[in-house]
C-alpha cells in the first residue's frame, strides 16, 4: 500500500499514540480507572457548575430588566462569552508557539524527518495537525461541558450544538497557524544571530510590562457601589467585542447559532474557517521557505561554543542552596543552572510573576472600598484566589515537568546511591523554595494594606504557605506518577493526562481552601456589623480565634492530604520503575 | 549453567579472587517475553569480562540489573557481596557505569556535569578536584570542560561518561558497548586505561559487538543467546569450542547460528 508522506506522518503519529495508549492500559488498569473517573467527574463538575453560575446571570437579568426581550443577563453573558473566546484565543497561540517549536525544531525524530525527501511544507504539515490536537484537547474537554451548559441556560435551538461541532476546529487552527508563522519568523531572524536574541528577550520583557501595565488598570476591582461602575464593567470587557478580533467570530456565530440565525451562523463560521484556511496555507508557505534552514540555523546554534552568562545570579543560587547537604546540594545546583540557561523557561517564570505582582499591586487601589464590611471580606477573597490560581498555574507549569525533564538522563540519578524518594523529595523541596518567597511576600502587603485582623493576616498568610506545600507536592507527587521521559518539552509534558489532572486537581485544592478563607472572613464581618448595629449581644458566640483556629486545622488537613498522597503514589511509582 | 572459573595468565597474579559480580537464577520477564533465563555468573574482582552475543540475546536485560535500573523477575544480583535489590545503596557506591548512548546535562558545562556527579556520590572538594582535573585530561576533554555538553559531539560525550565513571572510583565498571562514537586513538585510549584499571584491581563487565575488542581484551568471554548463558570461558576456551579454528568472530557466528537465522530474534 503506498502512502502519501503527509499520510505517512499521520499514520506514524496516530500509531505513536495507540502505542503510548495501550502501554498505559498494560501498566496499570486501576490508573486508567482512576483517571477516566476522575476525567468524568469533573466534565461533570464543571458542566453542573457553570449550569449553576450561567443560569444565576441569566435569571437575575431577566429580573433586573422586568423580563425585557433581551435581559441584562443576556448582555452580560455576551460579553463574558466574547472574553472568554479572546482569552482562550491568546492562549491558544501562546501554547501553540511553544508546542510548535518544539515539534520542528527539537523533536529528536526531526533529524530523520528532515533529510527524508519530503517537501517542508509537507512536513510541517504533519507536525501542525499534531501540534493542533496536542494544544487543543485540553480546552475541549474543559469547553464542551461549559458551552453545552451555555446552550441549555439560553435555551438554544439544536443547531447550536453541531455548530460547536464546526466552529471549534476553525477557531484553534487560527491561532495554531498564526503561531506557527511567528516562530518560523523568529527562529530564522534569532537563531544565526545569537545576539539579537538578548534584544529580542529584552524587548519581549518591554512589550509584555506594557501589556501589563494596560492591563494594571483593566485589572482594578470595579467600585460596585457607584452606579457608574456597572458602565466601567461592560467597557472593560467591551474591549474583547471588536469586529476584527477572531475571537469575535467565533462569539457572534455562536450567539447568532444560539438564537436560530442560521444565515449569520454561517457568515461568521465561513470567516473564520476561510481565514483559518489562509492562516495554514500562509504558514505551510513560510515553512517551505524557512523550515529547512531555519533547523539547521538551530542545530548549528546547538553546536556552537556559547559564552555562559550570569556567573553572578548563578553563584547567588549556588550560595543559596549551599547550606544544604550533598547530595541535595549538586542536584539544586544542577536543576537551578539547568533552567537558568534555557530562556524560554525563565521568561515565562517571569511573566507568571510579573503578572501576580501587577495584579496585586493594581487591585489594592480599590482597597478603601474594600475594607469595609462584606466587601472587605470579598477583596480579601479576591486577592487570595487570584494569588492561589497564579500559584497552582505556576506549579502546574514549572513544577510538574520537573520530574519527566530528567528525560532519558534519569539514569544518572538511578545509578548514584541514593533512594528514588530522595529525587522526588528534591523536587518537592525546589518547588516550594521557587514558588513561595514572592506571593508570601505579597499576601502579606496586600492584607496589610487591606487592615485585615491580626487573626485574619495570619490566617490569609498561612493559607498561602499551606497551598505552596500543597501544589507542590500535587504537582511533584503526579509528575512523578505520570512521567514522560520521552518528551523534553514542558509545554508538552503538561499538556498530558498528568498534567491536566494535576491542575484540576489543583483548581480543586483552591476552591475548598478558598471558600474556608471566604468563610471564615464574611463571619467576622458580619458579627462585627451585626456587634456594632445591634449591641454585643446579637453576635454569634463563635470566638473569632476559634473559628480561625479551625480553618487553619482543615487547611493543614487538606494540605497534608494534598502533599502524602500525590508524593507518596508518585515515590512509589518512582521506585517501580525500570529504566 | 554455572559459571564459575578463575581467571588464567597474568589475572593469577592479582589480589585474592573475590566475587565482585555475581548472579544466582538471575531471571527477568517482560510479560510473557523470557529475556534473561536463571543466569548464574561469577566475576572476580581484577577481571574484565566480555559479554557477547547477537541482537536481543539479554545482555542489555542483565547490565540494567546489575545497574539496579531495572528489578529480576527472580533470581539474585548482587556487587561486592552487596544484593542489588535489598542493599541498592551500598552496592551503587561500589558501581561505575557507560552507556552504549550518552544522554547527558546539556545545560551543564563539561566540569560542571563532573561535579555534579559527584556531588551525588558525597565526594569532597579537594577530592574531587584532583580527580576531576586528572580525567578531564586522561579522557582529552579538558579543552571544551567549560563548555556547554549540548555543543560536545557524540565521542565527547562518551568521554565525559567515561570520565563520570571513575569519579568516585568505582571497584565494578559495567560498560554497555562504548565504542560507538570513538575515533580510533581514543578508542586505543580507553581501552588502555580500562586495561591498566583491570590490572590496578577493578572489575569490569563490558557488553560489546566488536569482537576484535572482546578478544584483545577479555579475561573471559561469556555468550549469551536467547536470555540464557551458553558457554564461559578465556578467548582461547570458547576457540576450541567451535568445530573448526578461526577468530573470535568465526566462533561466535557458529555458535549462535540459529539465533541469526531466527526471524524472532533482532538482527
Amino acid at each position: 500500500m503506498r502512502r502519501s508522506p503527509f499520510a505517512s506522518l499521520l499514520w506514524a503519529q496516530r500509531r505513536r499514540s495507540a502505542h503510548a495508549l495501550a502501554a498505559v492500559r498494560r501498566e496499570s488498569l486501576l490508573k486508567v480507572v482512576i483517571v477516566s473517573v476522575a476525567a468524568l467527574g469533573i466534565w461533570v463538575a464543571l458542566f453542573v457548575g457553570a449550569d449553576l453560575i450561567l443560569g444565576l446571570v441569566e435569571d437575575l437579568g431577566a429580573e433586573m430588566l422586568g423580563g425585557a426581550s433581551l435581559s441584562l443577563g443576556d448582555l452580560v453573558m455576551a460579553r463574558l462569552l466574547s472574553t472568554l473566546t479572546l482569552v482562550l484565543f491568546v492562549l491558544l497561540a501562546f501554547s501553540n508557539v511553544l508546542v510548535i517549536y518544539a515539534s520542528l525544531f527539537r523533536a529528536s525524530d526531526m533529524r530523520l524527518l528532515v533529510q527524508a525527501p519530503i517537501e517542508p511544507d509537507v512536513l510541517f504539515l504533519g507536525r501542525f495537525v499534531e501540534a493542533v490536537v496536542f494544544s487543543s484537547w485540553a480546552t475541549a474537554f474543559l469547553g464542551s461541558p461549559v458551552m453545552l451548559s451555555w446552550g441549555l441556560a439560553t435555551e438554544a435551538p439544536p443547531l447550536f450544538y453541531p455548530a460547536l461541532l464546526l466552529f471549534y476546529p476553525a477557531f484553534v487552527i487560527l491561532p495554531a497557524a498564526l503561531a506557527a508563522i511567528a516562530v518560523l519568523l523568529v527562529v530564522r531572524w534569532l537563531a544565526p544571530r545569537r545576539h539579537r536574541a538578548r534584544w529580542a528577550i529584552g524587548v519581549g520583557l518591554v512589550a509584555a510590562g506594557a501589556l501589563l501595565g494596560t492591563l494594571r488598570g483593566r485589572l482594578r476591582a470595579p467600585d460596585l457601589a457607584d452606579p457608574s461602575s456597572l458602565q466601567g464593567v461592560f467597557e472593560a470587557l467591551g474591549g474583547s467585542q471588536h469586529p476584527l478580533l477572531p475571537s469575535q467570530w467565533l462569539t457572534r456565530g455562536l450567539l447568532a447559532a444560539a438564537r436560530g440565525d442560521t444565515g449569520e451562523a454561517a457568515f461568521h463560521w465561513l470567516l473564520l474557517a476561510t481565514s483559518a484556511a489562509l492562516a495554514t496555507y500562509l504558514a505551510a508557505m513560510t515553512a517551505r521557505a524557512m523550515l529547512l534552514p531555519g533547523f539547521s540555523d538551530v542545530a548549528g546554534a546547538d553546536a556552537a561554543p556559547k559564552a555562559l552568562g550570569g556567573r553572578s545570579i548563578l553563584g547567588a543560587l549556588d550560595a543559596l542552596v549551599g547550606w544544604m547537604p550533598e547530595p541535595t546540594r549538586s542536584m539544586m545546583r544542577k536543576d537551578l543552572r539547568t533552567f537558568w540557561r534555557d530562556p524560554a523557561q525563565w521568561s515565562q517564570f517571569l511573566l507568571f510573576f510579573g503578572i501576580l505582582g501587577v495584579y496585586l499591586l493594581g487591585a489594592q487601589q480599590n482597597d478603601t472600598l474594600q475594607r469595609d464590611g462584606a466587601w472587605g471580606a470579598w477583596g480579601s477573597g479576591l486577592h487570595l484566589g487570584a494569588t492561589l490560581l497564579i500559584l497552582a498555574s505556576l506549579t502546574s507549569r514549572f513544577i510538574f515537568p520537573l520530574v519527566s525533564l530528567e528525560g532519558r538522563r534519569f539514569w544518572i540519578l538511578g545509578l548514584a546511591p541514593i533512594g528514588r524518594a530522595h529525587i522526588a523529595w528534591q523536587k518537592f523541596a525546589l518547588g516550594v523554595l521557587a514558588t513561595a518567597p514572592l506571593p508570601i511576600v505579597l499576601a502579606a502587603i496586600s492584607a496589610r494594606r487591606l487592615e485585615l485582623a491580626p487573626a485574619e493576616l495570619v490566617l490569609s498568610i498561612f493559607t498561602i504557605a499551606a497551598s505552596v506545600l500543597a501544589l507542590s507536592g500535587l504537582s511533584v507527587g503526579l509528575g512523578a506518577l505520570y512521567p514522560r521521559f520521552d518528551d523534553d518539552s514542558p509545554a508538552r509534558i503538561v499538556s498530558g493526562l498528568g498534567g491536566t489532572l494535576n491542575f484540576l486537581l489543583g483548581m480543586l485544592y483552591i476552591f475548598l481552601v478558598l471558600a474556608t478563607v471566604i468563610a471564615v472572613l464574611l463571619r467576622s464581618r458580619l458579627d462585627e456589623a451585626t456587634e456594632a448595629a445591634l449591641g454585643p449581644a446579637m453576635a454569634t458566640a463563635l470566638d473569632p480565634l476559634l473559628l480561625t483556629g479551625a480553618a487553619a486545622t482543615w487547611i493543614f488537613f487538606l494540605t497534608a492530604l494534598a502533599v502524602y498522597v500525590p508524593m507518596r503514589l508518585g515515590i512509589r511509582h518512582l521506585q517501580r520503575l525500570e529504566l | 549453567m554455572t559459571a564459575v572459573r578463575t581467571a588464567e595468565g597474568r589475572n593469577a597474579t592479582k589480589t585474592t579472587p573475590r566475587a565482585m559480580i555475581e548472579t544466582v537464577e538471575l531471571t527477568k520477564r517482560y510479560g510473557d517475553k523470557l529475556a534473561l533465563d536463571r543466569l548464574d555468573l561469577r566475576i572476580d574482582r581484577g577481571e574484565l569480562f566480555c559479554f557477547l552475543g547477537p541482537n536481543g540475546a539479554g545482555k542489555t536485560t542483565t547490565i540494567r540489573m546489575l545497574t539496579g535500573l531495572a528489578r529480576p523477575t527472580s533470581g539474585t544480583a548482587r556487587v561486592g557481596g552487596f544484593d542489588l535489590v535489598t542493599d541498592t545503596i551500598e552496592a551503587k557506591r561500589l558501581l561505575g557505569y557507560v552507556p552504549d548512548t550518552p544522554h547527558l546535562y546539556d545545560k551543564l558545562t563539561g566540569r560542571e556535569f563532573l561535579r555534579f556527579v559527584a556531588g551525588l556520590y558525597r565526594l569532597d572538594e579537594g577530592r574531587f578536584e584532583a580527580l576531576s582535573t586528572e580525567l578531564l585530561e586522561a579522557f582529552e576533554i579538558a579543552a571544551v570542560a567549560d563548555r556547554l555538553v549540548e555543543g560536545y559531539s557524540h565521542g565527547m560525550r562518551q568521554k565525559l561518561s567515561f570520565a563520570a565513571c571513575f569519579l568516585h572510583e568505582p571497584q565494578v565498571v559495567v560498560v554497555d558497548e562504548p565504542w560507538v562514537g570513538l575515533d580510533p586513538k581514543n578508542i586505543r585510549a580507553v581501552k588502555r586505561d580500562l586495561r591498566r584499571r583491570v590490572d590496578a584491581g577493578l572489575t569490569v563487565l563490558m557488553s560489546t559487538h566488536t569482537l576484535q575488542i572482546a578478544e584483545e581484551l577479555a579475561d573471559r568471554v561469556g555468550i549469551l543467546h536467547r536470555g540464557r548463558l551458553l558457554h564461559t570461558g578465556s578467548v582461547a576456551e570458547i576457540k576450541a569450542l567451535a568445530a573448526r579454528q578461526g577468530s573470535l568472530e568465526d566462533v561466535f557466528l557458529e555458535l549462535t547460528h540459529d539465533a541469526l537465522h531466527d526471524p524472532e530474534v533482532g538482527a
